[in-house]
């Protein structure tokens, strides 16, 4: 590759990669745009490896963890009928194999299941509704967000759980009569915004 | 499925240059100054680089391929909602997805530039006016994007581009799990999804039989100018 060629691919690779997330920002999206490129200046200095991925993937089994506990009480209470019986009597599964994964993935290094409190989430069919998607979209946002940080092996298993997050959140929206996909790509959320949403759901205790 | 043949797969012309930039870097060379080098990015970015314009080229096969996947599917959602037969319980479907498809060609394109591949023609032989053959093809298009983007996710080099993929990839597993609803099909049906190779990605468009003619390559010669 000669000099000139090279220099003349470096002038157009930053407008690349900013003209794809602006286009997906005006494309109307836009719900990530400003998360997409504020995300960046974090990046630096935090390489992937595979102490990070040991990081992230705890954070991801916390958000399971409580995902998992959630549906598992919600099937035990016995209160959902009709679609959203069904939609929880398959997605805990998931969720189960999902934080049967990552503890395995982690070893010793893995962290316990924490206390969960879901008040009445678990048993009223609007609340559970609510929650549910609010949490599958926090999935998303926080696997999303990750996918820049983590080595490529991880991510790849990554990918395979990401895309089953979103379909129990277009799932859950079909089921509540809303559209499943509103936006033409899914926000990231860095992990301190993933861990606030999770805060203010109150189901961590 | 079971009736591909390798002549089928060579009147699937986008598909197949898209390949090849994935695969095999044997036509970057065509792509000319419009190569992207990840270089400039990650060193903006705070990354060190440990890859050169060679890296930067496989992102735009890869890129490429998912356009070609989007035009198939923005095509298709499109034409649907121009011809205005699909109706009851998907009567919003082809709007709704027809508008985020189109928006992530836009997307592809602008970020592909020069680069970009032409979009194929298509004929979807009466599917985009059955209610039921459109349903269930829409299923498969959406099941199938999600496992294409998922299988290049770990093989994109730049972050800016990784991040934005990712983006769009969980967009079609809601999607799948939407249009499987609407079949009566469950809408996540493991716990886990695999992703797509390139060569089956493939074989299943070719099937389709929906790509018909390989696009016109725009001319890089303009006619002379003689007055």
């Amino acid at each position: 590759m000669s000099l000139r060629r090279e220099s003349t691919a470096t002038e157009t690779s930053l407008d690349r990669g900013e003209l794809f997330a602006r286009a997906l920002v005006a494309g109307g999206v836009l719900a990530g745009g400003g998360a997409l490129v504020a995300a960046f200046p974090r990046l630096a200095g935090s390489a992937p490896s595979a102490a990070q991925d040991r990081k992230i993937l705890n954070f991801a089994l916390l958000l399971e963890y409580v995902e998992a506990g959630f549906y598992e009480e919600a099937f035990k209470n016995g209160k959902l009928t009709g679609d959203l019986r069904e939609y929880v009597s398959i997605v805990r599964g998931h969720e189960r194999q999902h934080v049967a994964f990552l503890t395995k993935a982690l070893g010793g290094a893995a962290r316990k299941e924490p206390k969960l409190d879901f008040g009445d989430a678990t048993s009223d069919p609007q609340r559970f509704t609510d929650a549910a998607i609010e949490l599958e979209e926090l999935m998303i946002a926080a696997y999303n967000g990750q996918a820049v940080n983590l080595t490529k092996a991880t991510l790849a298993q990554a990918a395979k759980i990401v895309s089953v997050e979103a379909r129990h959140a277009g799932w859950i929206r079909a089921i509540a009569g809303k559209n499943p996909a509103p936006d033409a790509t899914d926000a990231p959320k860095t992990a301190a915004q993933a861990q606030m949403s999770l805060d203010q759901t109150g189901f961590v205790g | 499925m079971d009736d591909v043949t390798f002549a089928e797969l060579d009147c699937d012309g986008a598909i197949a240059e898209a390949v090849e930039r994935v695969g095999g870097d044997t036509r970057a060379e065509l792509l000319g100054n419009a190569v992207v080098g990840g270089a400039a990015l990650l060193g903006a970015l705070g990354l060190s680089s440990r890859a050169g314009a060679a890296t930067a080229r496989s992102d735009v096969g890869i890129l490429n391929y998912a356009l070609t996947l989007e035009y198939l599917q923005s095509a298709f959602y499109t034409e649907a909602e121009r011809l205005g037969a699909i109706g009851g319980k998907l009567a919003d479907v082809p709007r709704q997805l027809g508008a985020v498809e189109r928006a992530h060609v836009t997307a592809l394109k602008q970020a592909l530039g020069k680069a970009a591949v032409p979009r194929p023609a298509f004929n979807f032989q009466g599917v985009t006016e059955d209610q039921v053959k459109f349903l269930r093809t829409a299923v498969a298009f959406e099941d199938l994007g999600a496992a294409a983007y998922k299988a290049q996710a770990s093989r994109i080099k730049s972050p800016a581009l990784l991040a934005a993929a990712v983006s769009i990839h969980s967009v079609e597993a809601r999607h799948a799990a939407w249009m499987r609803y609407l079949a009566g099909s469950t809408p996540a049906a493991a716990a886990f999804d695999e992703g797509k190779p390139v060569s089956e990605v493939r074989a299943i468009v070719a099937s389709t039989r929906f790509v018909v003619a390989r696009p016109r390559t725009s001319s890089t010669s303009r006619p002379k100018h003689t007055g």
